[in-house]
């Protein structure tokens, strides 16, 4: 790819990048959320169209006007979000277009061969996955691996993987590497974009550094230390990513007692005082979201009782408990943080639309210098109140929301998962808020699958285990390994679980 | 950019259409057929103020032909039993807010689709207004009652142009200018992102549909007025209209888009067109298929600009 610029709506967000990917070996790309990897790798399978560069296939110009282009020449895609059809089979999806076909010209699909050839593609990747199970009831990890199986298939010149490992163990994250060994072998140039410097080391040839659309780096693997490439990411020295915080613990502002919800958490008690940062870790599947979602009321629980306070509060009820001081910054910001459609001072004033109200009316003047305050706070970028929400990166959507339960003025903060998917910079801004918030008197419980940061932010780590607290540890003593063990400890074991359901599995990048 | 094309395009084609009938119809410029426009495009105007509300929080709502019936029945009922017209008016609002109110509990409680749920209440409404009155128009209004629809202020301006100047001012203040609008956005735009900030989605989703069920209740007294009876089977096919007003002026079927002013100008294209068309002497006939054709048009565009905005977002 030669000089691609492209634009969205009059924003650039390319500038003339190259990117040259070499038969035989693994181009690692990476940058901050909103630096441009995403749409240059959409550019190059046909998605968007860019305004200006020219993509080379062996040196040969090619244009893709629509992502069947991109195939025909070889090049194969597996997206961050999954693109794969629920209803259909394993076997159907990895050969959606291309069935292998009975009497040719009536269409009909040949069924036995389709999953033989199927399961013979998994079993050659080392994925146990039955080609005949629907998509739609595999785990989210196996869904990823289903992709993953089906655009290497399609691929003859050149695999884009986008964050292909958010979603899969340590064991299946090594399959996959095994996979990119063998591409590899075969000739193919792989496209690795990933935000986890550590596994890129692993099988990365070459890097490039993308930052605010343009290219920064390009070079060897090995050539930078990862503090050099951060540095190129975001441009400036990130000094301290887990920065110092100096709060006085106060009196408890939320207690939780033995909240059960049958199925999903059991008899979990804890507190948090003011000034604290309350860490919660556990293995995915371990209950910890839908237990910071029935605390905060927006999933109800069959027994035990939330004090915000000293006041008891029990109904399933968002409403209340935002008016008694409580802010849930969601594990998942589409569905359940963001109005896309809507700006971001909007966005950012929801929790707390009375504070805006003067005579009956929203005043525009208040809104408007709500926003600029937390925009500024929060660095958010680009810092312009009018911007709609759906068009800012990752990193800034996540500011906007954890901007709304600050402007809400919420007391106990609890956020899950913050800093998913989220770039560097973005993370030491959440961090540095967090920090803030607890200096300022606030309790934060925080669900993190980034143990680094559970270790590095909170004051106290409760382990959750198949929905049950299981462990308290302080976090300036405990270790990984520990709170790991406390987590994965029983896994193996025929005890009874208290969570029905599918094997557990750690997804932390430890 | 496309923002921009969107906000002015209903604006540009009405402009367009307005010039282009005048050069085939001088007569369309006369006082008298501006005057008859405004009557005309009252009824549906009003109403598709309250559909504006409610198709933003990502609602809509069948049932408004109807609703807007058994208003102007009940209505006619009341003044047709010695009632004095005000309390028709009156009565004819809460028949219509009633009305709302059952749709706005039955989508928000009962968690069922509006369409599916406005769909029977067309049914129902339709039905007991017919009951109501043995399938014939409600006689003996007083006169005094038809000034609703025929009066003139200051001896040029229309009664029914009056309400839909008052009632666009309540809503645009309702949708910009007030708490309840910032949630009707937010609603419409993510219903699970609004509960999860703590708005109270529930009570807003059900006044929305009151709001629109009260707008529908006064278009009955208005239209009940212009027939000085009470017909049972008035504003048949207008949630049509009303629903095309709407899309035509930028608001979304999806929700989180729509505005006063686009439907306005929505509305007004729908009643320039049907104006222009009787001018010209095109059929009824003819007119539903353009009408019709109108509504893809603005559907296709709209759902062109969300793809649009969700490849930019993506």
């Amino acid at each position: 790819m030669r000089g691609i610029t492209k634009r969205f709506a009059g924003n650039t967000v390319l500038a003339g990048v190259s990117l040259r990917a070499a038969a035989g070996e693994v181009h690692a790309l990476v940058g901050e959320n909103g630096a441009g990897k995403s749409t240059l790798m959409k550019i190059l399978a046909g998605v968007h169209r860019p305004e200006g560069g020219e993509i080379l296939i062996e040196g040969r110009p090619a244009h893709f006007t629509r992502p069947a282009d991109a195939l025909t020449h070889g090049v194969a895609m597996i997206y961050q979000e999954l693109s794969l059809a629920p209803h259909l089979t394993v076997a159907e999806n990895i050969f959606l277009g291309r069935e292998p076909l009975r009497f040719a010209p009536l269409g009909v699909v040949d069924k036995r061969e389709l999953n033989e050839k199927a399961g013979r593609l998994l079993s050659d990747y080392g994925f146990r996955i039955d080609p005949r199970a629907p998509v739609g009831r595999l785990s989210a990890a196996d869904r990823q691996l289903v992709e993953i199986a089906r655009a290497t298939a399609e691929a003859r010149r050149v695999v884009v993987m986008d964050e292909p490992t958010s979603s899969l163990t340590a064991h299946e994250t090594g399959e996959l590497f095994r996979l990119i060994r063998d591409l590899k072998r075969r000739g193919l140039a792989v496209v690795y974009i990933s935000h986890r410097l550590e596994e890129l080391g692993e099988i990365a040839d070459r890097l490039t550094v993308l930052r605010d659309g343009r290219e920064v780096y390009e070079g060897a693997w090995g050539e930078l230390s990862q503090e050099q490439i951060i540095r190129h990411m975001a441009g400036r020295e990130l000094k301290e990513i887990f920065p110092p915080r100096e709060a006085k613990r106060g009196e408890v502002l939320l207690r939780v007692e033995g909240l059960t919800r049958a199925g999903k958490f059991e008899d979990v008690t804890f507190e948090a005082r003011a000034g604290e940062v309350v860490g919660l870790a556990g293995l995915a599947g371990a209950g910890r979201t839908e237990l910071v979602e029935a605390v905060f009321g927006a999933q109800p629980a069959d027994g035990g009782e939330v004090y915000l306070n000293g006041s008891k509060f029990a109904a399933p009820d968002p409403a209340r408990a935002v008016g008694l001081g409580l802010g849930l910054l969601t594990e998942d910001r589409k569905r359940t943080g963001l109005c896309p459609d809507q700006t971001l001072a909007r966005n950012l004033t929801l929790a707390n639309v009375g504070a805006l109200v003067k005579g009956w009316l929203v005043r525009r003047g208040r809104e408007r210098k709500a926003a600029r305050e937390y925009i500024e706070r929060l660095h958010v970028r680009p810092p312009d109140p009018d911007k709609t929400a759906g068009r800012l990166s990752g990193g800034n959507q996540q500011k906007v929301l954890l901007g709304r339960w600050l402007f809400a003025g919420s007391r106990v903060f609890l956020l899950d998962e913050p800093t998913r998917g989220v770039d560097v910079a973005a993370r030491a801004e959440i961090y540095r808020a967090v920090n803030r918030l607890a200096e300022g008197g606030a309790a934060v419980c925080m669900v993190s699958s980034d143990l680094p940061e559970l270790l590095g932010m909170a004051d106290r780590i409760l382990v959750m285990r198949r929905g049950r607290l299981v462990a308290e540890l302080d976090a300036k003593r405990t270790t990984q390994e520990e709170v790991l063990t406390h987590a994965a400890l029983e896994e193996d074991r025929s005890e009874p679980p208290a969570v029905a359901g599918g094997p557990l599995r750690y997804e932390a990048n430890v | 950019m496309s923002d921009w094309v969107k906000r002015f395009l209903p604006f540009a084609s009405l402009v367009a259409l307005c010039v282009c009938i005048a050069a085939l119809e001088p007569k369309f410029l006369s006082a008298g057929n501006l005057a008859g426009v405004a009557r005309q495009t009252a009824v549906i105007t009003i109403i598709a103020m309250g559909m504006t509300v409610v198709m933003v929080s990502g609602g809509i709502d069948l049932s408004v032909g109807s609703e807007m019936a058994l208003a102007g029945v009940v209505g006619a009922l009341l003044m047709a039993a010695g009632a004095p017209p005000s309390v028709g008016v009156l009565g004819a609002l809460a028949t219509g807010a009633a009305c709302g109110l059952a749709n706005g509990a039955a989508v928000a409680a009962l968690r069922i689709p509006p369409f599916i749920v406005t769909l029977g209440a067309m049914g129902i409404y339709r039905g007991v207004a017919l009951l109501a009155t043995e399938g014939k128009a409600v006689v003996g209004l007083p006169q005094s009652f038809g000034r609703l629809a025929e009066g003139e202020l200051l001896g040029f301006l229309p009664v029914p142009l009056l309400f839909v100047v008052a009632v666009a001012l309540l809503t645009h203040l309702l949708l910009s200018g007030t708490r309840a609008g910032r949630y009707c956005y937010a609603i419409g735009s993510n219903v699970e992102a609004a509960r999860y900030a703590g708005v109270r989605v529930s009570r807003y989703q059900i006044t929305f549909y009151v709001f629109l069920g009260a707008l529908a209740g006064l278009a009955g007294a208005i239209e009940s007025a212009r027939l000085v009876t009470g017909q049972p089977t008035a504003g048949e096919g207008y949630e049509l209209r009303v629903i095309a007003a709407v899309v035509i002026g930028g608001g979304s079927l999806s929700g989180g888009q729509g505005s006063v002013l686009g439907t306005l100008i929505g509305s007004l294209i729908m009643g320039v067109l049907s104006n222009g068309a009787n001018l010209l002497g095109i059929s009824s006939f003819t007119q539903q298929i353009v009408i019709g054709a109108v509504i893809v048009l603005a559907v296709t565009f709209d759902e062109f600009q969300r793809r649009r905005f969700e490849t930019a977002v993506n």
